[in-house]
């Protein structure tokens, strides 16, 4: 059975014992092998019981919140900006700044020069003069001089001070988002500002009726494990099998001409089409057989915890085969293409700078998370928030879409590697040395 | 003198090729994915250090390559010049690459009105250095040029999840800003790559 041959090949060896033992490290840093002090408890109903914090569209919150950041960093001309997840401050050009003032003044109804003006006088005052008052302190230093400092606090509220600016209360929420998508294209992307990114602004607490909710979600439709599946599925999805299948990937479509044997494979009667998708399936049986024992391992330590309720013992499974292994697949279709390609470990490089974007993308927003080309869907959930299985829910048909496009992608690249094994073959496709 | 010149020479052109073309892609692609103006040294710390630094890993682990063919490692054992010392040249060249990519990023930044201090330049040198020793112990422990880039991804990873849980062998603590951990990282780096030599002159003896 070449399969098993195949399976074989790449489970005996120093590759595969790395593999799992660094997805047990990179787990178990992430305390997802043990659950069994992560329990999910029905709420108490208290006065000073603090439920936690959630974000919702209320446009009454968001629109002055994000209009007071908008113009305390249009004073200061340095926008805060998250492109990949990390920080990127954005200083705009005078005619930008310039827009910047008249989508400031379509919100608040003052006049555009006005605003410019008072970003001008805002940043001239930081420059010339300074004010010592109760918000300022003052500390000797090795020198004999003084250091003089403002927390950043009261820089923002003074800067946003100097002009009183108040949302028009004849804009609508469609028209003030529409304006902020402005902001956002002004800015490059990735702002505060975008469309997605406002509810980042409407800060609400949670209610004792709304933690009921959340728990009696977690219970009916998680049933518990189901949880706790998705918290594993997102720590190994990130944390493995987004990057590690590459190495075995690339080893196993090198290890032929490693051992001098691919011309003696190339003049077998075997297809290259079952050749390479044999191979195919061996790589992902060997980086799924120890990804489905761990994350039993995982789920298994707090069953206990819920005696006498219903729990799927199923739901571990189903993670592994729907959420994990699309990522999975589609890196190691990666690896062979690009080695089958190149007869280079180029695709370590490819896979490593996806991974990397794709790690930092996801800690911007639920919604970034489940976007149609995140390699590794993120469901990071504290226990306070239950497993956001709401935000799941919500997020379900775009994940299902991520998840089908991958298994699409992956699968049409492991035919054009077969396409080019095949040329190969018949000594069409032979990179000159 | 002339010889290891003509041995780097031919063995930047020939071997380190990709390598070097990849680090360049790192360089060039980092201001697409981080700020690179305006920033003050502890956020001129998250490129160098997140991002930069990855070069190590690009351009150390490949050293003991061309002679993981027995073919090539027959023909080169035949040669006048030690196997041995063609590892220290390519060892040594790629440090110098390291230093002179990080140099020129660092140049670009301070030209972008970034506040770039000579601990963060030694501190981006140590962390690429280091990664760069965990894959060049690896290709000489498992001759195997993939498992080599492995080891430092990997780690390089478990510093997202474990964090300081890492001690002074975190390397991303000049955001903290702490910069005893690159002294470790920097001794460490030096050591393994050390180590990986030797092994390879035992491993010829044996």
């Amino acid at each position: 059975m070449l399969f098993w041959s195949e399976f074989k090949k790449i489970v005996v060896g120093i590759p595969y014992l790395l593999f799992i033992a660094v997805m047990v490290i990179d787990l178990n840093s992430q305390d997802a092998l043990n659950f069994s002090n992560d329990s999910v408890i029905v709420p108490n109903q208290s006065v000073t019981q603090n439920y936690g914090i959630k974000n919702e569209e209320i446009p009454e919150l968001i629109m002055p919140a994000a209009l007071t950041s908008l113009y305390t960093e249009f004073c200061e001309n340095q926008y805060r900006t998250y492109p990949i997840g990390f920080i990127k401050y954005v200083k705009l050009d005078y005619d930008k700044q310039q827009k910047i003032a008249d989508i400031l003044s379509k919100i608040t109804g003052v006049r555009a020069d006005e605003i410019y003006a008072a970003q001008d006088s805002s940043n001239n005052s930081d420059e010339n003069t300074f004010v010592l008052d109760e918000n300022t302190t003052t500390q000797p230093n090795n020198n004999g001089n003084f250091t003089i400092s403002i927390d950043n606090n009261t820089k923002e509220n003074s800067i946003a001070n100097e002009l009183q600016l108040t949302v028009r209360e004849d804009i609508s929420y469609t028209a003030f988002k529409d304006l902020m998508q402005t902001v956002d294209n002004i800015l490059g992307g990735g702002s505060n500002y975008a469309p997605q990114s406002l509810i980042g602004y409407g800060h609400v607490p949670i209610t004792y009726e709304e933690a009921v909710k959340q728990y009696e979600l977690v219970k009916t439709y998680d049933q518990f494990t189901g949880g706790y599946a998705r918290l594993f599925s997102d720590y190994a999805g990130v944390m493995a099998l987004s990057i590690l299948p590459v190495f075995l990937a690339v080893i196993m479509s090198m290890k032929d001409r490693r051992a001098k044997i691919s011309e003696l494979i190339y003049i077998r009667k075997t297809s290259s089409t079952k050749i390479i998708f044999v191979r195919f399936l061996a790589v992902i049986a060997a980086v799924m057989l120890p990804v489905i024992l761990l994350s039993y391992l995982s789920n298994s330590s707090m069953w206990h915890l819920y005696s006498g309720m219903k729990l799927d013992y199923l739901a571990p499974l189903k993670y592994d085969l729907i959420w994990l292994m699309p990522s999975a697949m589609m890196v190691i279709a990666i690896g062979m293409f690009l080695t089958e390609l190149t007869n280079t470990p180029i695709a370590v490089a490819v896979c490593g700078l996806w991974w990397f974007i794709d790690v930092n993308l996801g800690i911007k927003s639920v919604f970034a998370s489940y976007s149609l080309l995140r390699l590794a869907p993120r469901h990071n959930a504290g226990t306070k928030s239950y497993f956001r299985t709401q935000d799941f829910l919500d997020n379900f048909p775009r994940l299902i879409a991520n998840r089908l496009l991958f298994v699409g992608l992956s699968i049409t690249l492991v035919l054009v590697t077969i396409i080019i094994y095949e040329a190969k073959r018949k000594g069409k496709f032979t990179w000159k040395k | 003198m002339e010889k290891i010149i003509s041995i780097a020479v031919i063995n930047i052109k020939h071997q380190s090729a990709l390598s070097i073309l990849v680090a360049a892609v790192i360089l060039v692609i980092t201001p697409i994915l981080f700020g690179t103006a305006y920033l003050n040294s502890i956020e001129t710390a998250v490129p160098l250090e997140m991002f930069v630094s990855l070069i190590g890993i690009v351009l150390l682990p490949p050293v003991f390559q061309p002679e993981q063919d027995d073919t090539i490692r027959d023909l080169v054992s035949s040669k006048y010049i030690s196997t041995n010392w063609v590892y220290c040249i390519r060892t040594v060249y790629a440090t110098i690459l390291i230093i002179i990519f990080i140099g020129l990023f660092a140049g670009y930044l301070c030209l972008r009105q970034c506040n770039v201090t000579a601990w963060l330049f030694l501190g981006t040198i140590a962390n690429a250095l280091f990664l760069g020793a965990l894959g060049i112990i690896t290709a000489a422990l498992t001759n195997n040029t993939i498992i080599a880039y492995m080891i430092p991804l990997v780690y390089y990873g478990l510093n997202y999840g474990a964090g300081k849980k890492l001690g002074n062998y975190f390397l991303f603590s000049m955001q903290i800003p702490n910069f005893t951990p690159k002294l470790w990282l920097g001794i460490t780096g030096g050591l393994l790559i050390c180590c990986a030599l030797i092994i390879k002159t035992i491993e010829k003896k044996l």
